[in-house]
């Protein structure tokens, strides 16, 4: 991975900025706990709802994520932004522990927003100095592989204990998301 | 509590992620020390095949139409293979000129979220509408390098290496999209999803330009 | 920005030149004015295909320790294009003129150094020198001797008691080139730093730790095939008239098997090809597939077309001396050939191995667009192959004779 990135390290102009926002946009995704159970979850939840969902969550998500983080970026406000990620994570864990199965347009509305909420987090948060087009490729691919990672876990889904293990591993998700919201409304 | 701050996280970074980082880092480094001049040392027409290499957004550009017009079918693929190339080398001489200006952040942004969406969608796009993106895209990034060209950074004949080296990628490009829309449907989500960064991407970069 | 009076601080002498004596034969036997028409004729032809007449061979620049902190520096640099130059003046009438040491003095290179050169440079030719910072000293004007493609100076310096570390060694002139500078230091000690300078970083500051820098050999071997149109040429036409894959990796494995030989015998000394005539038999090889891409396409057969790997070694041999002239110029020592001739020839293949996925890639992506070319030009590389190599095939041979008759 290392490598294939190195190239497009060498656009910007000012040195400092140029692996700093390829990294910084990498790391972002990847740096709170919160973020990543709620990726891993979307994609668990998408291989356990299965066909539809679990192929048009990977192409909506990074998109209204995209959307979040334009708003944060262009600094239109949306209020509770750290309960809505907290939220997210108890949510979505909830649907994996109880394998909720909605139909696909509210299962996709609710990733949706919490998708949004994540993504004007991330859009607030950018680094003042780093290389807006690297940071964005970075931030836009590491969600992306979060996202895979859940796709990838969730394929145990297809034996019993299997199941089993992706409940377990919501209500996991779920307890984190409690710990969040907890830190978020205290 | 916000529990985000971007200096608050950096101190956190674990050993195994910090070596990670440095090793990127690293390996950015040789290609980061020769990206101050458009220059391969091997003359014109590769220093525009480098340009173009180290212009990611032009390359997820030229990626995003490939992959429309190959999910479009043989075609639309061989329509963007020879227009494409020509709009750029076209705004390339007219950029030279200096007459025509684009302001590139928000123009490629503003393209990448198009052509990704479109890629993303997966629906036939309108005859009429097909040329006017392949060329509206070629045209606006040539301009792009044709101000390049036109200040010195990048000697004219490196035109001819960008369009050349555009050529060369949606010809495979296109083909693999073409040889993906045959494959059982689910293979054409690997195309999608790939649209849907792109156009995340130029969001992005749209929001950067903006903010 | 440093100056160079350091090694341009006296005139360089001038080596006896044969020219006056083929002058006075040609007068004799009265086919000077063929001659100097033909002279203009590939300087204009020289003139029309610049995107060709890049300078694919390195220069090189050597500094050795003989007494601790005296180097005795070797700089050689090719000048095909220097002696076209003056072919090309002195067709126009322009006979170079002996020069005072006043106006030597007043002559400034571009860069705004001092000129270091004791007769008149055309434009066509390429103008670099190195320079070294001002505490390493000149001992000596440098010594100037021509050979057949490359001109070598040398004299010695004398490095500051605390040695050469930390020095700031720069090549003037070289961001403005295509040309690459191998430069190499041995130490005392029998340690060697090599590196390569490219027009992108034509500075090196010289290591209290040394390495040997041997990525430099395996970039000068991309290099050498990604400039050298003759030879991505020649793998072309091989491509257009093999008809299977298996005759696909039969061709170009004897082609790589051949020239990998030449490349190493020419380069470990056991043989050598004088340069002109040898490039002007690869034209010739380039020449002869033309044709038989044209019988490919009609369908008509021939011994090349039932057999191209035999013609791929056999014309490989000839391509391998074209390589080697790539490394050989740089005068390697005996010591460091193996290495430099390995990641030479890692590097040519490496650059061959992409071009040959590249056309394979392109011809299948062709195919699957369902891309119908018209006749025109499902010709085209044929005829690219066969013109251009006719075309090499006379403008060298002009070169030869041209050389001949000085």
């Amino acid at each position: 991975m290392a490598v294939c990135f190195a190239p497009f390290a060498a656009h910007a102009h000012v040195e400092g900025d140029m692996a700093g926002g390829l990294v910084a946009g990498l790391w972002h995704p990847v740096s709170g706990l919160d973020h990543v159970l709620a990726m891993v979850a979307v994609g668990l939840w998408g291989a356990q709802l299965g066909k539809p969902a679990v192929w048009s969550l990977p192409v909506a998500f990074p998109l209204v994520m995209a959307i979040g983080a334009f708003l944060g970026l262009v600094g239109m406000g949306l209020p509770g932004v750290e309960i809505g990620i907290a939220a997210s994570a108890l949510v979505l864990g909830a649907m994996v522990l109880t394998e909720a199965r909605p139909p696909l347009w509210l299962a996709t509305t609710i990733v949706g927003a919490f998708a949004i909420f994540h993504g004007h987090a991330h859009g607030t948060e950018l680094p003042e100095d780093a290389s807006g087009l690297l940071y964005s490729i970075g931030f836009v691919t590491a969600t992306g592989c979060l996202h895979g990672c859940g796709i990838a876990l969730g394929l145990v889904h297809r034996w019993p204990a299997g199941r089993v293990l992706l409940r377990v591993a919501g209500g996991l998700v779920a307890l984190g998301g409690c710990y969040f919201l907890r830190g978020a409304l205290v | 509590m916000n529990s985000r701050g971007g200096a608050h996280r950096t101190r956190q970074r674990p050993a195994p992620v910090r070596f990670v980082v440095s090793v990127l880092a690293t390996l950015a480094f040789p290609v980061l020390a020769r990206a101050h001049l458009v220059n391969s040392g091997l003359g014109p027409f590769y220093d525009g095949v480098t340009h173009l290499a180290l212009s990611p957004d032009e390359l997820l550009g030229i990626v995003g139409l490939a992959l429309l017009a190959g999910l479009g079918g043989a075609a639309f693929g061989r329509m963007a293979l020879f227009t494409l190339p020509l709009a750029w080398l076209a705004g390339g001489l007219l950029g030279m000129t200096g007459r025509i200006t684009v302001n590139l952040p928000t123009a490629t942004g503003l393209a990448l979220i198009v052509i990704g969406t479109l890629v993303a969608l997966d629906r036939q796009v309108p005859f009429a509408i097909r040329p006017v993106i392949v060329g509206g895209f070629g045209l606006v990034e040539g301009l792009q390098n044709g101000a390049v060209a036109a200040t010195g950074a990048l000697p004219a004949g490196g035109l001819l290496g960008i369009a050349a080296t555009a050529f060369v990628l949606v010809a495979l490009v296109a083909a693999g999209a073409v040889a993906i829309g045959k494959q059982p449907p689910w293979t054409r989500i690997v195309a999608r999803v790939a649209g849907s960064w792109i156009a995340a991407i130029g969001l992005l970069m749209t929001g950067w330009a903006l903010r | 920005m440093r100056t160079c009076t350091d090694i341009a601080g006296a005139v360089p002498e001038r080596t006896p030149r044969s020219r006056r004596r083929a002058d006075g034969w040609a007068r004799a036997t009265g086919v000077r004015s063929a001659i100097r028409g033909l002279r203009l004729l590939v300087a204009v032809l020289t003139g029309i295909t610049p995107a060709f007449a890049h300078e694919i061979r390195p220069g090189y620049l050597e500094l050795r320790e003989e007494p601790a902190n005296r180097y005795q520096v070797l700089w050689k640099v090719p000048t095909a294009a220097a002696a076209l130059g003056e072919e090309l003046a002195e067709s126009l009438g322009q006979t170079s003129r002996p020069i005072t040491e006043a106006a030597l003095a007043n002559r400034r290179e571009p860069c705004g150094c001092p000129s270091l050169w004791a007769r008149p440079r055309s434009p066509l030719t390429v103008s670099i020198h190195p320079v070294f910072p001002p505490e390493v000293r000149p001992l000596a004007p440098p010594v100037v001797r021509h050979e057949t493609d490359a001109e070598l100076w040398t004299w010695p310096v004398q490095a500051p008691g605390d040695g050469l570390a930390g020095a700031e060694i720069t090549v003037h002139g070289l961001q403005a080139s295509t040309m690459d500078v191998l430069v190499r230091i041995v130490f005392r000690d029998g340690q060697v730093a090599t590196r390569l300078l490219t027009p992108t970083a034509p500075v090196l500051v010289v290591e209290a730790t040394r390495r040997t820098g041997a990525g430099g050999y395996l970039r000068l071997g991309v290099a050498h095939i990604l400039l050298g149109v003759d030879h991505l040429l020649f793998v072309l036409g091989l491509l257009l008239i093999v008809p299977d894959r298996w005759m696909l990796l039969k061709t170009v494995t004897a082609f790589t098997l051949a020239h990998s030989l030449t490349l190493a015998v020419a380069t470990l000394g056991y043989a050598a090809a004088p340069l002109e005539p040898l490039n002007a038999a690869i034209a010739l090889s380039i020449l002869f597939l033309g044709p038989e891409v044209v019988r490919f396409r009609r369908g008509e057969t021939s011994f090349t077309l039932r057999h191209p790997w035999v013609v791929a070694f056999a014309f490989g041999l000839l391509h391998g001396f074209g390589f080697a002239s790539g490394l050989s110029t740089l005068g390697l020592p005996a010591g460091e050939i193996p290495l430099a001739l390995l990641l030479f020839n890692l590097g040519v293949e490496a650059g061959q191995v992409g071009f040959v996925l590249l056309v394979l890639a392109l011809g299948t992506s062709f195919r699957v667009l369902e891309v119908r070319w018209p006749r025109m030009v499902q010709a085209l590389p044929g005829f690219a192959v066969g013109s251009l190599g006719a075309f090499w095939f006379v403008q060298r041979t002009a070169l030869m004779v041209m050389g001949w008759s000085r």
